[in-house]
């Protein structure tokens, strides 16, 4: 019997050592991209596709991934805002690598927002989410003045930025 | 991992209820009395032929049946048995994020209930890869016990089953947190150092209990007890939830719990109770 018990006592201070192993299930919505749609601007209801756009962080030598390709030829594209800081500028490049350098058209446009974070669980920690400000939700430049902008028009669709099943971003070209 | 735990529990509780059937001394009077019937049987048949001889055996017998049937005298012990949490206790020793007590007790109510109470204080730091946070606070848990060990003469050793209801007030300190982000495209997200405290939270729950308590001389018992918890009421602070309750241990997705202590316990003696031999009277019945 005494035996049964110190072996017993043993095995229950070997499980205390254990540790949990849970990880952050893909699944789980956490810190949302921004979600552009790209319309025709002479047809505003219709999505029009883009001919590859290469999307760059201000910053960054590389572009932002669709599909592991810095290009792409989408109607739709989700780009990650920063979480640390409250602007996040991206180079919007049209017609990216094209031989015809007068097809090659750039615009920059910063979104200007606030974050907010969200506890999410014990493996995913927190989300942060988005509120574009009220007032300059962005700033739309073109690096090059005497250039046309080839962007003609920029709608905030959603100002709070809190997951990616809808578009917040609506651009006319 | 709660599993296994489970398995091996159940595997020794039927161990130990072996044990509790092989003490079970049966009365063995029945070879005894068949023995003199016979004699004497015989004794009537032979009466004709030969002189008997066996009376004196005859007289001999009948006392010692009655010698085996008598019964010693057996007394229960009431009281108190008042203890400390070792592994709490011994923890913060060895990890420098826990300090803790707990201080069990437990009161005799009939000869197979207790009273049973335990009485904690916590304060733990948890150190998760996306989380760190400190949690303070106490509990104290209510319920009973049942002893399903039959003990020997004058042992006096438990193997229970029990409830409990488990109440926690507490505080939660976050310290650190990292934010998530499944697209690290301007690299990885440093941790951030918060310190935010969320005052005044809540929590109770049901503890079922499976436990040993061994003595060990004298009034001295060692025990350690296995428990399943499921929350009842937990009052979460806002934008953080309570991923440690003092009592409860780690919180898990689906409100339940699981936790163990191990007891060193003194027992204070109040009254004595005779115990009524009710098995034995059941098998003279029988006869």
């Amino acid at each position: 019997m005494k035996k049964i018990i110190l072996f017993l006592f043993v095995l229950a201070l070997s499980f205390s050592g254990c540790e949990k192993d849970d990880i952050c299930d893909a699944n789980t919505p956490t810190t949302p991209r921004l979600v552009i749609g790209f319309y025709d601007f002479l047809n505003p209801s219709l999505l029009k596709n883009v001919t590859d756009l290469k999307v760059i962080g201000d910053g960054m030598a590389k572009g932002v991934l669709f599909n592991g390709a810095e290009t792409t030829n989408a109607n739709t594209i989700s780009i990650p805002l920063k979480t640390v800081g409250t602007t996040t500028t991206y180079r919007l490049t049209l017609n990216s690598g094209n031989s015809n350098a007068a097809l090659v058209d750039e615009d920059i446009i910063k979104f200007d927002y606030t974050t907010k974070e969200v506890f999410v669980s014990r493996a995913c920690g927190y989300k942060s989410i988005f509120t574009l400000d009220p007032t300059t939700p962005y700033t739309h430049t073109d690096p090059i003045a005497a250039n046309q902008k080839w962007i003609k028009f920029i709608s905030v669709e959603k100002n709070n930025i809190e997951n990616e099943n809808e578009t917040h971003i609506k651009i006319f070209f | 991992m709660k599993h296994t735990l489970k398995s091996f529990f159940s595997f020794f509780l039927v161990l130990s209820i072996t044990l509790a059937q092989a003490q079970e001394t049966t009365p063995k009077p029945k070879q005894e009395k068949t023995n003199p019937t016979e004699i004497s049987k015989s004794k009537t048949s032979d009466d004709s032929q030969q002189i008997p001889d066996a009376p004196l055996t005859l007289v001999n017998l009948e006392p010692i049946v009655k010698k085996s049937d008598s019964i010693p005298v057996k007394t229960d012990r009431y009281g108190v048995r008042v203890g400390v949490d070792i592994y709490k206790l011994t923890r913060a020793l060895y990890d420098k994020n826990y300090k803790g007590i707990e201080l069990v007790g437990d009161y005799r109510l009939t000869k197979k209930y207790f009273l049973a109470a335990e009485l904690g204080n916590e304060n733990k730091t948890t150190d998760d890869d996306r989380v760190n946070f400190t949690t303070k606070g106490s509990y104290i848990k209510a319920g009973f016990d049942y002893n399903a060990y039959e003990n020997w003469l004058d042992m006096e050793n438990i193997i229970s089953i029990g409830l409990r209801y488990g109440f926690s007030t507490f505080n939660q300190q976050l310290n650190s947190y990292k934010v998530y982000n499944s697209n690290p495209y301007f690299g990885e997200i440093p941790v951030i150092a918060s310190g935010k405290k969320f005052d005044g939270l809540s929590a109770s729950w049901i503890e079922v209990v499976a436990g040993v308590k061994a003595k060990v001389f004298n009034n001295v018992f060692m025990g350690f007890s296995l428990r399943l918890n499921r929350l009842i009421t937990n009052k979460e602070p806002e934008n953080f939830s309570n991923l440690y309750i003092p009592g409860f241990n780690r919180t898990y997705d689906g409100s339940f719990g699981v936790g163990f202590n191990y007891t060193v316990t003194y027992f204070v003696p109040i009254y004595k109770k005779k115990v009524k031999p009710a098995i034995n009277i059941k098998t003279e019945k029988a006869k």
